[in-house]
């Protein structure tokens, strides 16, 4: 293991260069990497955090599960704060990205704003796209929160010369107007001829009778006296309804008078 | 939620004397065919899968990468024995396993306030329906047993266990990584279950063994598919013919799908956990009580031993809600009426009645 200083870039900051060229035995490494930390931070007490620039460099010379021994080994211990890495994902194969999946509590993958459709330009066609990623991206982040949600975040970002900035994605890509109304498997608005057609529908009492009076049958012998009486007596239990001079509905109670039973059945004077 | 009734056979085992010491042994139910329950430490699933965990099965949750829902699982299971005082073999791919007995919960003891929160419940909801009261006051004569038979604690997730619960017990804490092909772990194993042997004269105190995130990429073993395949096997043939209970919790995305389809398999009761998305207003919609789910529990499979009648369960998805953030309750999916066409994937595996609405109704 080699060691080195670089000279000071910014006043604060101080770096440290450190060569380990032997991959092999991934607990040496990490070994150096806490004890390179312990030395960053003051009396060896604090906590430091670590960044690994490419895992997958890490994995053309170690397997899967000594670079995932090392990660987690390095995450849960005590003084280093958080760890972070990078990864290729198109080139390794699905155990390991899955198994690197597994062991991280959060996840973020960046991707060009705009994908060339047909793959066939031309390249001089090509290079307001690749400048176009060279400056920024969208980036998805799946966040595994402790409760046991997953919250998905999206945003775009772009490179400038101070920093890297980050806003909401933009109206041009997938934005689909939600309407209010929940997904039911009934139809719960109405269209404009619906509406019409619900206006012109004739309710079924309305044309009981055709204007004229009605008299509902129910089963007692003396009819037209017990109506007469009922009529005056009983003015305020009248319901009538009048729809522009349709017909009429006068409502005689009948329940002081009411028989046990009736053999007629009630329903068959209803014309609707 | 789906209690099934256990089916009542022709034939009943005749209880002999010593079988009656089983009523007095904290932890263990009789069960039907002739099989004993040990409780999972979670009320709502023990009534899923007919009264508990059968003893000699081997239970297998199937993590999901994005949620802790399966430590949830273990971390009840695993107190429910050290209340009972049972013996616990815990193993764990972490540098530390015994740390992790530091965050079991602990079971809540006043009852009273639970039983009389129920009970306040029950009046205002019964009302109207007052003659069904006398059902549900056979179910309150159960809370009335003493602190330390009852079958099942209710866990309180935010208070971490007593020490006294775990500092004396035989409790064995693995680290998985330091078995490079599952040998000495097996046979650490095998050494527990003797403890725990099965025969008719005299029952002992039940073992549990509580394996968590077998195949973690972490360990050596995991990309030695065929070792852990013979592993649980064997382990399974080993508890059928003890005294005790083994919950195995893997993550399937990490195996290929014919090792994680062996191994579902290989489970007696199989169980699976699910992430939920946050804040997402689809589901919002499609299912009421969101905004206190924490995952999904599946049930697959349920143990039946000493019959071929499978449990066909009402329900096989229930979602999982931490109860004023402190003990987990398992509810059946309450759906709204969803446009059939559209085909959301949480309906159709999330529907009560196992068949998903598709199509317009016609009226």
């Amino acid at each position: 293991m080699e060691s080195g200083r670089i000279a000071n870039l910014t006043p604060g900051t101080s770096t440290r260069a450190n060569l380990y060229k032997n991959l092999k035995d991934l607990n040496k490494l990490l070994l150096a990497i806490v004890e390179l930390g312990k030395e960053l931070v003051e009396d060896g007490k604090g906590r430091f955090a670590v960044a690994i620039d490419s895992v997958s460099e890490m994995l053309r010379h170690a397997s899967i599960f000594s670079v995932a021994g090392l990660l987690s080994n390095l995450r849960s211990h005590s003084q280093v704060s958080c760890l972070f890495w990078l990864l290729h994902s198109d080139i390794h194969e699905t155990k390991a990205i899955a198994a690197l999946e597994y062991i991280s509590s959060i996840q973020a993958s960046s991707e060009p704003i705009t994908r060339p459709i047909n793959g066939q330009r031309a390249n001089s066609e090509k290079l307001p796209f690749l400048e176009q990623n060279l400056r920024g991206g969208k980036i998805h982040i799946r966040f595994k929160r402790r409760n046991g949600r997953v919250r998905l975040m999206s945003e775009e970002f772009c490179i400038e010369q101070s920093g890297i900035k980050f806003t909401p994605i933009s109206s041009e890509a997938e934005m689909i107007a939600q309407s209010l109304v929940p997904k039911v498997q009934f139809n719960l608005e109405l269209s404009e001829k619906e509406r019409n057609d619900r206006a012109k529908v004739v309710l079924p009492f309305e044309h009981q009778g055709n204007g004229k009076t009605i008299q509902i049958y129910d089963g007692r012998k003396s009819l037209n006296e017990d109506r007469a009486e009922i009529q005056y007596t009983s003015a305020e239990k009248v319901q009538t309804v009048t729809d522009s001079g349709r017909g009429e509905i006068i409502y005689f109670r009948d329940s002081d008078d009411e028989m046990p039973d009736s053999d007629e059945d009630p329903d068959d004077d209803l014309d609707i | 939620m789906a209690g099934n009734k256990p089916r009542v056979s022709s034939f009943s085992r005749n209880f002999t004397a010593a079988s009656n010491t089983i009523s007095q042994i904290p932890g263990l139910k009789h069960g039907p065919n002739g099989t004993m329950f040990l409780s999972s430490g979670i009320l709502d699933l023990d009534k899923i899968l007919g009264g508990g965990f059968t003893l000699g099965s081997l239970v297998m949750v199937m993590e999901d990468p994005e949620a802790p829902h399966h430590m949830l699982l273990i971390r009840n299971f695993m107190s429910q024995g050290l209340v009972h005082n049972q013996p616990l073999l815990y193993a764990s791919p972490a540098k530390d396993p015994r740390g992790f007995l530091g965050t079991l919960p602990s079971p809540v003891f006043s009852k009273d306030e639970k039983s009389r929160d129920r009970d306040a419940e029950q009046e205002k909801g019964l009302r109207i329906a007052w003659q069904y009261k006398k059902y549900f006051d056979e179910q309150n004569s159960e809370f009335q047993r003493d602190e330390k038979s009852e079958y099942c604690n209710d866990f309180d997730l935010r208070k971490p266990l007593e020490r006294h619960f775990y500092s004396g017990q035989q409790i064995d804490c693995i680290r998985l990584e330091d078995s490079a092909d599952l040998t000495t772990f097996h046979d650490r194993c095998s050494s527990f279950l003797s403890q725990t042997p099965r025969n008719d004269r005299n029952i002992t105190c039940p073992g549990r063994i509580a394996i968590q995130s077998l195949g973690a990429p972490q360990c050596d073993f995991s990309d030695k598919e065929c070792n852990m395949l013979s592993f649980v096997r064997s382990l399974k043939n080993t508890i059928r013919s003890s005294n005790a209970v083994a919950v195995i919790t893997f993550p399937p995305s990490l195996f290929s799908p014919s090792f994680s389809k062996r191994l579902q398999h290989l489970a007696d009761t199989l169980v699976s956990v699910k992430a939920i998305p946050d804040e997402d207003k689809e589901l919002a919609k499609l299912l009421t009580g969101y905004q206190d789910m924490v995952g999904l529990l599946s049930v697959h499979k349920v143990a039946r031993i000493n019959t071929q009648v499978p449990t066909i369960l009402e329900a096989t998805t229930f979602s999982m809600k931490l109860q004023k953030r402190r003990s987990l309750i398992l509810e059946c999916l309450n759906q709204a009426p969803i446009d059939g066409s559209s085909g959301i994937s949480y309906a159709s595996s999330g529907s009560c009645t196992g068949s998903s609405k598709t199509g317009a109704l016609d009226f």
